[in-house]
């Protein structure tokens, strides 16, 4: 190697690059320098609106939330306050996400139902269906669901008026200017006893079912486990309607549950939330760590690692400064609601309830107006029924796109395939199409139950007391607006997180495995 | 001496270093795909590397143009050390010229406009110039009427072609092949080692990663053989074919060949 | 000869068929088959009779739409200052031709399909005639009739003329020269009754044409249009890339200016103008000019990067000073340090040999001379004088917040999604909150969020109008789902193209815009095409948060204007037509480009 001039002298091996060209600390000091800034223009901006809000004089805070509401609501659980039961702030907000969820709910299952009808008459042989489902899919599409809302609403207004003025109304379809108006099937005081005692019957018949199944698989041959099964459960459901007083025991356990939930000091619910935070928090880190572990030893850590531990540890940290210091009215607000939620649970099963679990009856007028909710018949508003028809007419018709187009993203030779393997054009569909279409339709159905969600927001457009209507109702009342949208903020985020939960289970459960 | 001076022939020995690696280790999470490699690569040598696959032959030139970041041990190209300074890094990269198995030619491109780009946005020619040496390497690579054609519309055998004369746009010291025919219909695979060849003849410094051994035997200067993340064997291409040293070696060239 | 001499069979032709052989295969073919006809016949039936008894139902004043079609079209626009909108609308028709002819976009049309839609068309009236309500007026009737006894003979003409194995596609030119002419046509030759508001009083004259001030104007769009568009062919071939590239600049400020300084015509002052906007403008851009040209030498990235950082510190100190009423400053100069610090920044990345310096340069020059011509304009007070204050509203505003919507969330969206994709974690966990938060929400309670609470955010002494809180809550909204979008994009690129920019020597910056982003985006066009439509139909909610948006002004203008008091059909109908048309003529062709940029990949 002597005689090599140039190999040893040019190199020079472990110097350290000045910082401005070293990569790894470019990367940091740039990331760092716009995290510091864009906190700086928001803690800058929230400054000025404190300073903007106390020169106004209003309170920045939570503590509004017990004050009566002094308004009165267009619909839902409770409309009006009582001395019975007050209505709260707070209470009208809950009874506004009520509304939401009620109507996204239904406006879900309704939606589903038509767009996966259009959706399959879309590829029918049939000429008429075809054409009338392509046309309403490109109509109703094409056109802002506000748009479709506000017009329904002009459409439901223009109808005739109702003559009756109290007690119930003949005929089973009442539409007017009121609303329409259908009977209703409603859940009765026997329900929640009817309920638990048909889950324990069911898990009984659960193991029976398993049993036979083994013996099905083990003597092969057509047993009807299924029939078997159904037969049974029908056996339970009229069992369970007839005993349900049995479960009445349930009553007091839960009242005491309840009690023992409610004498939890806030200190003690603190700490034990502080202990889940932080052990989350180090769980993961340790779960991180050891995916890292090789047989080798460990193996090195890059800066992306290091971040996402301290990131871990440090949201742990804000957590518990949230618990302690931000905002220590959660805890005991966590302590009451459970004890109100085993409460309420307490008086379902409470004595001296009947026994049947469900009731019909057909709407009844009272005064000219529609007696809503409770053990009457079911009126939706005008207002009701135009966001309802708006929403579900538009988001069919985007479900029926998705559902055309998760039936043909299904490749042609599978069901070839299947022909060749001898399925019949049923089997094929449900065994081999059906399948691996759901999985193409998945993902997209659950944006579209998320957007359902989010235009019930709509409702404020025609009156229907949503959560944001009644939210602005309240700050146009109090002037709480930053506390409101974070209300708006959380609620809408806990609506989505939870479709979008439900979806991604569902979907891990389909999920074809690949390499 | 460390294996990579062995069966340095006195020729080789006198040339200046162009690639050195010393101790070169690369975890991919909890995978070591390196385990210490010692390599030099010298001026005007051709080096071909060989394993089966998943031996780190890859993952090695990669990190020889920072594709991939080592972990641990030093990589001196040219000089100039691969660390986190962002001037070598950028030194490096426009003096290695790198060829994919996957051609990786930009498809929203015509062939000329592949081969203009570094030049005119890295080295900062004036674009006139800049398609003037386009066109002399497409003659060079023999398919000068393809330039103004999108790559998707070319063979195979053309597109590794043209991402040879993109790299050789660069004027590069070094070029790096990592598995230039594999992705190659077999008819198209000469045309691509035929541009390979005049290359090596030219005089350029080359590490090829190939199971091409004809090509091994006719061009390489020397040969490493490696496996699971270490470099089992270097020799010339005499010592290979006629006499490895190591089982290892023996037994993986009975399988090839 | 012995060998195979099979002679060459002809394919046999194929059966044509007949009107019965078609409709026992597609309606009654089975028993389910039939039944679904049956079905969906009565459904079609039932909901075209009731769709039909809401449109010409006896409580229904058309004449309501008709009367205030302007106040729908541009609102409370003064009549005498009309000249100002035709201008704008001839402008953008202008290029809308000019486009559609330099891209070459010839869908083109089989003479026999045109001539089977003619006949479907034709029998979909007759039917329309026998649904009508009795309160459907005579005139409307007898027109069904007409419209499908001519239909249906043209239509059945035509197919005789053409048989199958000579159709023939007519050319796009043609079509659209059809079109226009038929649309002329009816403009000039029926009596659609000339409505409208003349000096505060409604005037309905029935039985005339429509008022010359309508119909010659639109007769010279019409025309530009149909010209434009051969004339754009004719470029498009022989200057392709200069015209197409006018054209895109042309459509990311051409509307801003017909906004700002056609429609709004603010009202110089020249003093002020000569003495201080055309100095400054000068300044920042031939000074910036020069600095780019000389920074931007081979060689002298470092000191770029340095001056770049300095002035970066220099225009952020101006914000801050800004916020804190240190010294006045015209905000164009702030914008404009800032944009000169961010070119500095940019400089050693794309400019290097002369004329690729000259490029830089001039492209600087010229943003500056728009962008300070665009300032001012908007800063100085209109000359318009409006009855009631937005002078912008109606169709006009619907279009045009959907537009600039879409165009300024465009490279927020880019940003975010290339933060969301990026090696950097915490621009990551940025990016990702961002989305997912403004994804969580529903657009209504940003735009309250932002017409409520922007003003409470501010400096005292700094304010924003309604509109523009609107607009930044459409922009920050979009944003989210624009990168959304673009992420999917990006996503497709594949590793292969980052490693061979990276092997190449293309910096992170080069090889994002030069590499990743053209790849990325093309892949997006059918996604971003969606997101458009979803924009503009959502603009439907600037009537909520206060805007005179076409919703609005159908559901409580109109009904509150004492002559139509009530009247809230007919105006929801005529705008959901609107929307309808222009929302499904973006998709129709959104859908006919994805086939197109299938058709490229394959190539």
């Amino acid at each position: 190697m002597t005689d090599n001039p140039n190999a040893a002298s040019v190199i020079q091996l472990g110097g350290r690059p000045p910082i401005w060209r070293n990569a790894a600390v470019l990367k940091w000091t740039v990331q760092f320098a716009v995290l510091i800034a864009v906190l700086g223009v928001f803690w800058f901006l929230i400054a000025e609106a404190r300073t903007n809000l106390s020169a106004k004089g209003i309170p920045v805070g939570y503590d509004w939330l017990d004050d009566p509401a002094n308004f009165q609501l267009a619909e839902g659980i409770q409309t009006v306050d009582s001395p019975e039961r007050r209505l709260t702030m707070s209470r009208a907000l809950w009874v506004g996400m009520v509304n939401t969820l009620r109507i996204a709910a239904l406006g879900i299952i309704f939606a589903t139902i038509i767009g996966v009808i259009v959706g399959i008459s879309r590829l029918s042989k049939n000429y008429v269906a075809r054409r009338f489902s392509s046309v309403y899919v490109e109509t109703l599409r094409n056109i802002p669901v506000l748009v479709q809302i506000i017009l329904w609403l002009a459409i439901l207004g223009s109808l005739g008026k109702l003559t009756a003025d109290t007690g119930p109304i003949p005929g089973w379809i009442i539409i007017s200017q009121k609303g329409i108006s259908l009977p209703r099937v409603f859940l009765a005081d026997g329900f929640y006893q009817f309920v638990s005692l048909l889950i324990v019957l069911s898990i009984g018949i659960r193991f029976i079912s398993r049993s036979w199944r083994r013996r099905q698989e083990r003597e092969g041959g057509d047993q009807r486990v299924g029939l078997k099964t159904f037969g049974l459960f029908v056996v339970a459901v009229v069992v369970s309607w007839i005993a349900n007083p049995v479960m009445g025991f349930l009553g007091p356990i839960f009242d005491a549950i309840s009690d023992g939930w409610g004498a939890i000091p806030q200190g003690l619910m603190q700490t034990l939330l502080s202990v889940v935070a932080i052990g989350a928090a180090v769980a993961w880190i340790k779960r991180f760590l050891n995916s890292r572990r090789t047989p080798a030893g460990m193996a090195k850590l890059i800066d992306d690692d290091w971040f996402r531990m301290v990131f871990a540890g440090v949201a742990s940290l804000i957590g518990v400064w949230v618990l302690w210091r931000g905002w220590p009215g959660l805890s005991s607000w966590m302590v009451n609601s459970g004890s109100d939620f085993w409460g309420v649970l307490g008086d379902k099963f409470g004595d001296g309830r009947g026994a049947m679990p469900f009731d019909a009856m057909r709407p009844t007028l009272s005064e000219g107006r529609f007696v809503n909710y409770g053990d009457t018949g079911l009126t939706l508003t005008v207002f009701y029924a135009a966001l309802f028809l708006g929403l579900v007419f538009y988001t069919s018709s985007f479900i029926a796109e998705i559902v055309r187009g998760g039936i043909l993203a299904v490749p042609a030779g599978q069901s070839e395939a299947a022909a060749a393997l001898g399925l019949n054009r049923s089997q094929a569909l449900r065994k081999v199409v059906l399948p691996q279409a759901f999985r193409v339709i998945m993902p997209p159905l659950g944006n579209q139950y998320l957007n359902i969600t989010k235009n019930t927001s709509l409702g404020i457009a025609v009156g229907f007391s949503e959560i944001v209507q009644v939210g602005q109702t309240v700050y146009n009342k109090n002037s709480q607006t930053l506390a409101v949208f974070s209300i708006y903020m959380i609620f809408y985020l806990a609506c989505s997180l939870t479709i979008s939960l439900v979806v991604n289970s569902v979907n891990r459960r389909l999920a074809i495995v690949e390499r | 001496m460390s294996i990579a001076d062995q069966a340095l022939t006195d020729d080789l020995a006198a040339r200046r270093d162009m690639i050195v690696c010393r101790g070169v280790k690369k975890w991919f999470g909890d995978f070591q795909a390196l385990r210490g490699v010692d390599v030099t690569v010298k001026d005007r040598e051709v080096m071909v590397v060989l394993g089966p696959s998943g031996s780190g032959k890859s993952t090695l030139i990669r990190c020889i143009n920072r594709l991939e970041v080592h972990q641990e041990g030093d990589i001196v190209v040219d000089g100039v050390e691969l660390t986190n300074d962002t001037r070598n890094i950028e030194k490096i990269r426009s003096e290695v010229g790198m060829v994919f198995q996957q051609f990786n030619l930009f498809p929203h491109l015509t062939v000329l406009d592949n081969i203009t780009l570094a030049p005119i946005w890295v080295r900062k020619k004036a674009k006139a110039e800049a398609e003037r040496t386009a066109m002399e390497l497409l003659e060079r690579v023999g398919i000068p009427e393809q330039a103004a054609k999108f790559p998707g519309q070319l063979s195979g055998g053309q597109q590794q072609r043209v991402a040879i004369a993109r790299s050789l746009a660069m004027e590069p010291k070094i070029m790096l092949f990592d598995e230039p025919t594999s992705a190659l219909d077999p008819e198209m695979i000469a045309e691509v080692l035929d541009v390979m060849k005049d290359l090596a003849r030219g005089g350029m410094t080359m590490m090829v990663v190939t199971h091409e051994m004809g090509f091994a035997r006719e061009v390489a200067d020397r040969l490493v053989f490696m496996e699971s993340g270490d470099v089992v064997e270097v020799g010339t291409p005499e010592h290979f074919f006629t006499n490895p040293k190591e089982e290892r070696t023996k037994l993986f060239l009975s399988q090839i060949l | 000869m012995s060998e195979i001499t099979a002679p060459i069979e002809t394919r046999p032709e194929e059966p044509s068929h007949t009107a019965g052989r078609w409709i026992r295969d597609n309606l009654f073919s089975s028993v389910s088959n039939t039944i679904q006809t049956v079905v969906f016949s009565a459904i079609v039936l039932g909901l075209l009779r009731w769709i039909l008894g809401q449109v010409f139902s006896e409580d229904a004043d058309w004449s309501s739409v008709a009367t205030n079609l302007r106040l729908l079209m541009s609102y409370n626009y003064p009549t005498e200052q009309f000249v100002r909108i035709w201008v704008a609308a001839a402008a953008i028709f202008l290029m809308l031709g000019l486009s559609l002819g330099a891209w070459g976009i010839d869908p083109g049309f089989s003479v026999r399909r045109s001539a089977r839609t003619l006949i479907s068309t034709g029998v979909f009236a007759l039917v329309v005639r026998l649904l009508l309500p009795s309160s459907t007026p005579d005139a409307i009737a007898m027109a069904m009739i007409v419209i499908g006894v001519v239909a249906i003979v043209i239509g059945g003409v035509v197919m005789r003329a053409v048989p199958k194995s000579s159709d023939r596609r007519v050319s796009f030119t043609a079509a659209l020269g059809v079109m226009v002419g038929l649309v002329l046509a009816v403009v000039w030759l029926v009596p659609f009754g000339s409505y409208g508001v003349a000096e505060g009083e409604r005037y309905a004259v029935p039985g005339v044409t429509v008022a010359s001030s309508t119909k010659v104007p639109w007769t010279i769009v019409l025309l530009l249009v149909f010209f434009a568009q051969i004339l754009g062919r004719r470029l498009g071939v022989s200057v392709g890339s200069v015209i197409r590239r006018s054209i895109v600049a042309f459509w990311v400020i051409g509307p801003a200016f017909i906004i700002f300084l056609v429609l709004r015509d603010p009202s110089f002052d020249w003093a002020h103008v000569w003495s201080t906007d055309v100095p400054m403008a000068a300044a920042f851009a031939l000074g910036g000019g020069a600095l780019l040209y000389a920074l931007g030498r081979p060689g002298r990235d470092d000191l770029a990067r340095v001056v770049g950082a300095l002035l970066l510190a220099l225009a952020l100190f101006h914000w801050v000073a800004a916020f804190f009423g240190w010294y006045p400053m015209l905000q164009k100069a702030r914008i404009s340090f800032l944009l000169i610090a961010l070119a500095v920044l940019l400089v050693p990345t794309f400019a290097g040999e002369r004329s690729a310096r000259v490029r830089f340069a001039g492209a600087w020059v010229g943003f500056m001379v728009v962008l300070h011509w665009l300032i001012t304009g908007i800063n100085t007070p209109s000359t318009l004088e409006i009855s009631a204050p937005p002078f912008l509203g109606g169709l006009v505003l619907t279009v045009g917040i959907a537009y600039y919507v879409m165009l300024v969330s465009f490279p927020l969206g880019v940003l975010l999604s290339l933060a969301r994709t990026s090696k950097m974690p915490i621009f990551r966990v940025m990016s990702t909150t961002y989305i997912e938060v403004i994804r969580g929400v529903p657009l209504i309670t940003v735009l309250f969020f932002f017409s409520i609470m922007l003003p409470l955010f501010l400096p005292r002494g700094m304010g924003i109008s309604d509109l523009a809180a609107v607009f930044a809550g459409y922009t920050v909204f979009s944003a989210a789902y624009m990168a959304e979008n673009i992420r999917g994009g990006l996503q497709s690129v594949r590793r292969g193209q980052y490693e061979a920019a990276d092997a190449l020597g293309l910096t992170t910056v080069q090889r994002t815009t030069l590499i990743v982003l053209p790849q990325a985006l093309r892949v997006s066009i059918p996604n971003l095409v969606g997101q458009a439509i979803a924009t503009f139909k959502e603009t439907s909610l600037i009537a909520i948060v206060g805007g005179f948006d076409l919703l609005r002004i159908a559901n409580s203008t109109i009904p509150n204007q004492p002559d139509f008091l009530g009247q809230k059909r007919p105006g929801l109908l005529f705008i959901s037509l609107v929307y309808f048309v222009v929302a499904y003529t973006m998709s129709k062709s959104s859908q006919r480009l994805e086939a197109r940029l299938q058709a490229g990949q394959a190539r």
